[in-house]
């Protein structure tokens, strides 16, 4: 047996795994960036009620830990590892070259997790119970601590989208690859954005208590939280440029013509109602209102994070890591420091369905029997990391994308051309595999728009295919 | 509803999540020859290898799950005698019952965070048994962060509603369902990861098919799910009850005869959760097929002993559980080690039929990293120590007091934020001169 690594594939059809994954990073992001972002500024909050002896501000704090406790310590640190398990699934080859490369580095972000989440605890529980000096330090490297998660999980995202500089693929040297030259863009403005997003749940927070301390603590605490929020978005705005210039030349061809406008809409939407938001209650503190705040917040979900988690995914492409993991799972590049040998000679002389341990052994060579089977294996294995192979729903249908085409040679004509090292698009690998395999995959879409562009993701391999394998 | 109607509610439940893991757990024999399943697994290593030696890896993941799994067994655990406490009427169980919920929440945070370690070691060094296993039950393993997500937030439902029993108890019920779930879903992915042989018959379906929903679970073993995580749950929440007992009996609103209760309480638990402990974890040795030769094995016995020894403690803890809380913990500690290292033998024994061994695993030696997490780690124990010094002071202050720290508990305070700014400098700093070094 000649294989290479593939792992079993999971496919989910219409929204693709590429969504289980954004869903579930989205959750996380929300909750790491809320937690992150308030620990900085609830060791603020509480330096400035030991220094100016404002003892109401810990009732505040307690709250705001509880809230944390509860969203983002539950939600955060659950969806945490969610991200990466989903991404096991939905990219093992992808998570597992990023795990190769960084194992200690995550391994130090571990250490500061832990931290974090003991030390949330420990806050939480020694309020008041230590002397307010003690606290006071706890609550510092607390901030400090939960801030250095973010320092490292941003060089690991930048890694994925590349590893900055050619060098690192001769040098293997694991700093290149995580320094790159948009870490600090990158860091800064996520750094900043996190206290937008905290900001206004601190302002729900408040705002739900606003009779339980005295107006000039309420009002200070919330223009605190305005400013650090006004803060935060421009700031943060002007980091995007900055991470925006870092980027690499497809990813900057992809922003400017892949990626749906409505997106970008969106995301300016959001900025727009936030900046009003806290400047209103900025000069105003008693109109804020948890009905109104708590609203933006989930607002920032759908139209912040969730955009901003599906443009980070869209400019990655043809890669899932590092440039030289193709989406589809395939090896594209070699990587001499690390050994790595590109695997898209291998496939074309052997074949996509020979090399893959799991492809039942009845589809391995393609007969008329099977050459519709074979080719929806070779969709749902090439394809179905960015499409909705078996629908015209859902991510980037197949039978919207050939709508009409219902003649395999149609089909390949069209692939034959369009999918070549020379001509394939930025942002899709091109298709690799033989030349048969090309024409079952065609036939296989073919048949799936002829039969009205919608099929079972279901594989049968035809008996006779078994049988002749036996 | 009568608290005996809870009661049968609360075992019928139980009764009927275990009948169900026993039914979906189908068992698949068939098996490809062994050069083949050898030429999987060497092709299924990522090519870019492990960056350090791979037995410091293992070494990492056997200590990183010893700790994990101790939170995984206080959360159950600590559920399990939540249920059965909120539906006495004693005041004593009451009360325990609200501290063993407690318990099991700030557990389940730690168990999360902790499980993070072991499984980025093991990915590394065991990458083909960690992502095929995964990926043939994927949707499984999805539905693993949901019902963790649900799980633990019926915990906080219970937490939230503790003054209500019979509201906590339902809550709690949920929450015990949930983690059970989970337990469920990883103990099959692991489980499934040790026989590669198998996996291409159960993904193709003997080679009619590609399952590719991730639905399918394969294989299932009810001794090992019980030895590894619900026997264990009941012994050593025992223990931390004795350890609860003997950290808050110093407190002035505990009543001594509150304090026995529990000390007592849970030196019994121990005692029994342990029997079927040791009962089920020799079950499952016997199980494992022959040509692992667990039988034979040293790491096996050598498991078997911690048990042994970790009961023989809290058999003469019987008569003073709270001055033998600590011996317990020791031994307890002993026996989680053994059988972490016992859970280790089995994975290098099963792959090293198909002459994969870690031991040769391909290692492309970088320094930079590891050296980042050394540093790391003694910035984090230096922070750990300070904080949890702090919050055992706290806890031992009685209630409406404030602790003030002495002189040395403020010099190590100032160290530890010393230490922990100066860390987040030298990993910016090193930043700065890369960058500075390759793009200026």
């Amino acid at each position: 047996m000649d294989v290479l690594g593939f792992q079993p594939m999971w496919y989910v059809p219409t929204i693709g795994s590429a969504t289980v994954i954004a869903i579930i990073a989205t959750i996380h992001v929300m909750a790491s960036h809320t937690s992150v972002g308030a620990s900085i500024l609830l060791a603020y909050l509480a330096t400035k009620a030991y220094r100016e002896n404002i003892p109401q501000i810990y009732d505040y704090i307690k709250r705001y830990l509880l809230a944390l406790l509860v969203f983002s310590y539950v939600s955060g640190s659950i969806t945490g590892p969610g991200i990466w398990f989903s991404a096991t699934v939905a990219n093992p080859r992808g998570i597992s070259a990023l795990i190769h490369n960084f194992v200690w580095v995550w391994a130090a972000e571990w250490i500061w997790f832990v931290a974090e989440v003991t030390l949330v605890y420990i806050l939480y529980y020694t309020l008041g119970r230590i002397d307010q000096k003690s606290w006071l330090r706890l609550a510092w490297t607390f901030a400090i601590g939960s801030w250095a998660t973010m320092y490292i999980i941003v060089g690991i995202l930048s890694f994925m989208l590349s590893p900055g500089h050619e060098k690192w693929f001769t040098t293997g040297n694991i700093l290149d690859a995580f320094y790159n030259k948009n870490y600090f863009p990158h860091l800064l403005m996520r750094s900043s954005f996190m206290f937008a997003i905290a900001g206004t749940i601190g302002i729900v927070i408040a705002s739900l208590m606003k009779k339980d301390v005295p107006e000039n603590v309420y009002k200070s605490i919330v223009k605190t939280m305005s400013y650090w929020g006004i803060g935060g978005l421009v700031f943060g705005t002007m980091f995007f440029g900055w991470y925006v210039s870092t980027l690499p030349e497809r990813s900057l061809i992809m922003l400017a013509g892949i990626v749906p406008k409505w997106y970008y809409a969106l995301i300016f939407g959001i900025l727009l109602v936030l900046l009003a938001h806290f400047v209103l209650t900025s000069i105003k503190p008693t109109v804020a209102r948890p009905y109104i705040a708590y609203p933006i917040y989930a607002l920032i979900f759908f139209m912040g994070v969730y955009p901003e988690e599906k443009i980070r995914e869209t400019i990655r492409k043809p890669y899932v890591a590092g440039e030289f993991v193709w989406v589809n799972q395939i090896i594209a590049r070699d990587v001499p420091a690390k050994g790595i040998k590109s695997e898209v000679d291998t496939i074309k002389e052997k074949g996509f369905l020979k090399v893959n341990p799991f492809v039942p052994e009845g589809l391995k060579t393609i007969t008329p029997e099977n050459k519709i089977m074979a080719g929806k294996a070779i969709a749902i294995l090439q394809c179905s990391g960015c499409h909705n192979v078996t629908g015209a729903s859902g991510l980037r249908p197949f039978a919207k994308k050939f709508e009409g085409m219902t003649s395999e040679d149609a089909v390949y004509g069209f692939l034959s051309n369009y999918l070549t090292p020379q001509a394939h698009p930025a942002y899709m690998p091109y298709f690799v595999g033989k030349d048969e395999e090309l024409r079952a995959l065609s036939a296989y879409i073919a048949d799936m728009v002829s039969k009205g562009g919608r099929v079972s993701a279901k594989i049968e391999v035809p008996t006779s295919s078994i049988q002749a394998h036996k | 509803m009568s608290m005996v109607a809870y009661q049968n509610l609360t075992r019928w439940l139980l009764l009927g999540v275990l009948a169900l893991m026993l039914l979906g757990g189908r068992l698949a024999f068939a098996g490809q020859s062994l050069a083949d399943v050898s030429a999987m697994l060497k092709a299924m290593a990522d090519p870019a290898g492990a960056p350090f030696f791979p037995v410091v890896m293992q070494i990492l993941q056997v200590l990183t799950w010893a700790l994990h799994i101790v939170f995984v067994w206080t959360s159950i655990g600590g559920l399990f005698y939540a249920i059965y406490g909120f539906t006495r009427k004693d005041p004593n169980h009451q009360r325990l019952a609200k501290a063993m919920l407690e318990l099991s929440k700030v557990s389940v945070s730690l168990a999360i965070v902790l499980g993070v370690a072991p499984l980025l070691f093991y990915q590394v060094i065991y990458d083909p048994l960690w992502y095929a296993s995964a990926n043939l039950s994927a949707s499984w393993y999805i539905m693993f962060i949901v019902s963790l997500l649900i799980g633990y937030y019926l915990i906080w439902g219970a937490y939230f509603t503790r003054m209500k029993p019979q509201i906590a108890t339902l809550f709690s019920i949920g929450g015990v369902i949930f983690l059970l779930l989970v337990g469920f879903i990883i103990h099959v992915v692991n489980y499934q990861a040790l026989y590669p042989e198998k996996w291409v018959e159960w993904y193709t379906s003997g080679g009619t098919t590609m399952n590719h929903t991730g639905w399918g679970i394969y294989a299932f073993n009810i001794f090992r799910y019980l030895a590894f995580l619900v026997f264990p749950a009941i012994s050593v929440i025992g223990v931390f009850m004795m350890l609860y007992a003997w950290y808050f009996g110093k407190r002035p609103e505990f009543e001594r005869d509150y304090v026995n209760f529990s000390a007592k309480l849970g030196a019994k638990l121990a005692l029994m959760g342990g029997a079927g402990w040791i009962v089920f974890h020799v079950l499952y040795i016997f199980s494992v097929p022959a040509d692992w030769n667990a039988k034979g094995s040293i790491f096996a016995w050598l498991s078997v002993l911690g048990l042994l020894l970790c009961a023989g403690v809290i058999f003469i803890a019987q008569k003073n559980p709270i001055g033998m809380a600590i011996p317990s913990l020791v031994a307890g500690t002993v026996a989680t080690l053994l059988i972490a290292v016992f859970r280790e033998y089995l994975r290098v024994a099963s792959t090293v039929r198909f002459g994969y061994s870690i031991y040769e695993y391909k290692v492309n030696l970088e320094w930079l990293s590891p050296m980042l997490f050394l540093g790391t780690t003694l910035t984090g124990l230096i922070l750990y120590a300070y904080a949890w010094w702090m919050a055992y002071k706290a806890g031992r202050t009685p209630k409406g007091e404030v602790y003030q720290a002495s002189e040395t508990e403020h010099h190590l305070g100032e160290v530890s934020v010393f230490i922990v700014i100066l860390w987040a400098i030298v990993f910016v700093g090193t930043g700065l001169i890369i960058i500075a070094r390759n793009y200026i």
